[in-house]
């Protein structure tokens, strides 16, 4: 099997799963109990969220634990929107995941003036087209770093002046869960990040809360996680979290050279099928693990059906969204409609992938893409 | 005082000397339709009691009858004995619950039936005697023999039954009665619609589905599985043959005209379709066609296809808007997982421009272009025989 999903999700790495697994078997405490083995688990916790804090350029204070990157959107959006006094602008760009869409869609029913900043063909966000929608009332700039579909990075610093220039009252949001672990922190006031994107076990996330900005609860209860995040503590998740984020850290730029290598070793083999299209941004800008690319004149659904009986297993887009034909709401945002968007398929690699599965995977796809156009629509 | 449910059926009625086996295959049907809720289920003069069903579950067991084809209306009743009092006092009960959190005026009327003559009053004066009663005990009463809000019905049988509800079932005939067809089913928001249709006449079901594999999904397939069960609520079991298309499929697209492949691939169908209703022992295809909907389904599409088999083909559809055939979808509860996005074997391969008015002289020399028994027996090999329950 050859696994090129790894933004859907990643393998979790044999010392995340078993610090999970420690911390489910053995130190299984309550961190909120009173007794010194769950005073001890305190102190691994806080342990971990000073190490994930310090790979986002954070204090450990500025970091709250969540069930995942929805969690922490959500948590983002609207618990900061609700501890502001009165409404405004709410400005979020086209290729936003659901988690922060379908949230300003729900702000918008509650009377925010939710504004969408258009995207380049290659998926960035236009720096022209966000200015033109910042106005003094706007609260909240929601952005994400690097998107799940295309693999375009987002120019945050300098979103993060141009918010500043223009409206400096307003926050800044950045979903970071595709670029965590991948990409230099940002400028920003809140971010998002997810633990099964960086082969941590899945249920569990976390959002960065810049000191001073003030954020409401979302989850209200026992007062865990500084008030911030009502619940037993994710222990074992978190612990998890911990360890696969330190043992990517270790390796983070040979894992990063590797995971280009793959991409771009796909991309040049695939570039030698007739009548393909690069989706996103040129292929060494982007983002090192994501490749999305059109076979035009076949199905992107019936091709992927069809690699997937044979062990390759990709994506037509996210897998939060909705599978309906023309109905891709990131590629539309970037200009790719009908059969280019049909055909689309995105590739998204990690560490564990290699160039010979890259060959392999191309051959494979030739052959799909080549026999799937003999009974092609005309 | 013990709770049954009182279950009046529809044509069954009209059948003469057949009537006892129609009434059997109804109360088998209910019987599977209340499985696990152990039923004791009595037939008696144009009649169906449903007895022992435990309070907890009377909710569940109505809801299920619901759905059995054959079955009119049903009612709650409390059964007593036929002592007077007894019978007055079950009735203010049921008249107590069913005023609850109701104010002002409310009309009613009481309606007697006795098939016991033995008994002290008749109808008539059962209906006065009841009705004094009740308005004595609930000032908001008032008679309205016309068009009541409430009918307080009591009849005197072995017991005294008394209920003021009247829920209505599905009407048509028990499945069954009617022999056994197969259900072509896709996947789409007919099919399902079309075999419940069929159902309601009294028709055993199987069902045929073809799929591309493996260029639709697992998915495409687990919704055509849960399409079925969801059918199987009404139907009763059904048999689902599932069965490899895809290189019949890929020979039409390569071997004859593209604009005629539609067609020629539901012609294909419908003989592997029959094919297996025989081995079935089922003597007729359903399918989901409505005049007209789409290219397959014009007169001369549908003409077209019909000539490919000898078995009568019911489209229960065929004179039924999108919109209607919606609306039942949405009734039998099958539309949501219709509705569900995949790719399936119809939509994999199929031309932009498909003819409308195709010519049968012509199809038949395209079809009669290649042999397609081998690859049509292969296909009916590799069948797989799901039993939905």
């Amino acid at each position: 099997m050859i696994y090129f999903d790894n933004s859907a999700t990643t393998v979790c790495l044999p010392e995340a799963a078993e610090a999970a697994r420690r911390y489910m078997t053995e130190e299984y405490f309550n961190p909120a109990a009173a007794y010194a083995p769950a005073v001890r688990l305190e102190r691994d916790i806080s342990q971990a969220r000073s190490a994930i804090a310090s790979k986002l350029g954070a204090s450990a204070q500025e970091l709250v634990f969540t069930s995942g990157g929805t969690e922490s959107n959500n948590t983002a959006l609207i618990g900061s929107l609700s501890a502001m006094r009165g409404k405004g602008r709410v400005v979020i760009s086209a290729t936003e995941h659901p988690s922060v869409y379908e949230t300003a869609m729900e702000l918008r029913e509650r009377d925010w003036d939710v504004q969408i900043a258009p995207v380049d063909e290659t998926g960035r966000v236009r720096l022209d087209g966000l200015a033109a929608l910042l106005t003094k009332d706007t609260r909240l700039v929601s952005c994400m770093h690097v998107n799940n579909e295309s693999g375009a990075v987002n120019d945050v610093p300098a979103i993060h002046a141009l918010v500043r220039r223009s409206c400096p009252e307003a926050l800044l949001h950045v979903d970071g869960v595709q670029a965590f672990m991948r990409e230099d922190p940002v400028p920003c006031d809140l971010y998002s990040v997810s633990g099964h994107k960086v082969h941590a076990p899945k249920g569990v996330g976390a959002l960065y809360i810049r000191k001073g900005v003030r954020v409401k609860p979302y989850l209200i209860g026992g007062g865990q996680e500084s008030g911030m995040r009502s619940g037993t503590t994710n222990a074992p998740a978190i612990m998890g979290f911990a360890a696969a984020v330190g043992g990517l850290d270790a390796h983070r730029a040979e894992y990063a050279e590797a995971v280009f290598a793959v991409k771009k070793r796909l991309f040049e083999n695939l570039s030698r099928i007739r009548d393909v299209r690069l989706n996103g941004p040129e292929i060494g800008s982007g983002a090192a693990h994501i490749l999305n690319m059109s076979f035009m004149g076949v199905r992107g659904e019936v091709l992927l059906n069809a690699l997937s009986e044979r062990g390759l297993l990709v994506s037509t887009g996210s897998a939060c969204a909705a599978h309906k034909r023309g109905k891709n709401r990131i590629l539309n945002a970037m200009g790719i409609t009908g059969d280019r968007q049909d055909g689309a398929i995105r590739f998204s690699f990690s560490h564990f992938n290699t160039k010979a599965e890259a060959d392999e995977a191309a051959a494979l796809i030739e052959e799909q893409v080549t026999l799937l156009r003999r009974f092609r629509r005309r | 005082m013990e709770k049954v449910l009182l279950v009046r059926y529809t044509e069954i009625h009209l059948k003469g000397l057949n009537r006892p086996y129609f009434e059997r295959a109804l109360v088998d049907n209910m019987k599977r339709a209340l499985r696990g809720l152990e039923p004791r289920i009595e037939r008696e003069h144009g009649r169906i009691y449903v007895r022992n069903i435990r309070e907890a579950d009377f909710a569940e067991a109505q809801e299920r009858l619901t759905r059995v084809f054959g079955i009119h209306s049903l009612s709650p009743a409390a059964a007593v004995d036929k002592d007077w009092e007894t019978v007055v006092s079950a009735a203010r009960e049921l008249m107590e619950r069913r005023l609850e959190g109701v104010t002002g005026e409310v009309t009613f009327k009481v309606l007697a039936r006795r098939s016991d003559k033995h008994y002290f009053m008749n109808s008539d004066e059962i209906n006065r005697e009841l009705g004094g009663r009740m308005l004595e005990l609930f000032p908001q009463l008032k008679v309205d023999v016309h068009s009541p809000e409430i009918k307080l019905s009591v009849e005197i049988r072995d017991m005294a039954y008394v209920y003021c509800e009247e829920i209505p079932g599905v009407n048509g005939m028990p499945v069954g009665t009617a022999g056994k067809a197969s259900l072509l089913i896709s996947g789409g928001i007919d099919s399902p619609v079309a075999g419940y249709m069929m159902a309601k006449r009294g028709l055993t079901l199987s069902a045929v589905h073809f799929y591309s594999y493996p260029y639709t999904s697992e998915r495409a397939r687990d919704k055509v599985v849960e399409l079925t069960r969801l059918v199987t609520k009404y139907a009763g079991e059904i048999r689902l043959f599932l069965v490899p298309f895809t290189e019949i499929q890929m020979t039409i697209y390569e071997k004859c005209p593209e604009k005629e492949t539609t067609v020629l691939m539901r012609r294909l169908m419908m003989r592997i379709a029959q094919t297996i209703a025989e081995r079935e022992g089922a003597q007729a295809l359903i399918t989901g066609e409505s005049l007209g909907q789409v290219a397959s389904q014009t007169l001369e599409a549908l003409a077209c296809t019909n000539d490919a088999v000898t078995m009568p083909v019911f489209r229960p559809l065929i004179g039924f808007d999108k919109d209607e055939i919606m609306d039942v979808a949405r009734r039998i509860g099958t539309y949501e997982t219709s509705i569900l996005p995949y790719e399936d074997c119809c939509t994999v391969f199929v031309p932009k421009h498909p003819v409308t008015k195709p010519k049968l002289a012509e199809l038949r020399a395209s079809e009669a272009a290649v042999d397609w028994s081998e690859m049509i027996a292969k296909a009916i090999e590799n069948t797989e025989l799901m039993v939905i329950k």
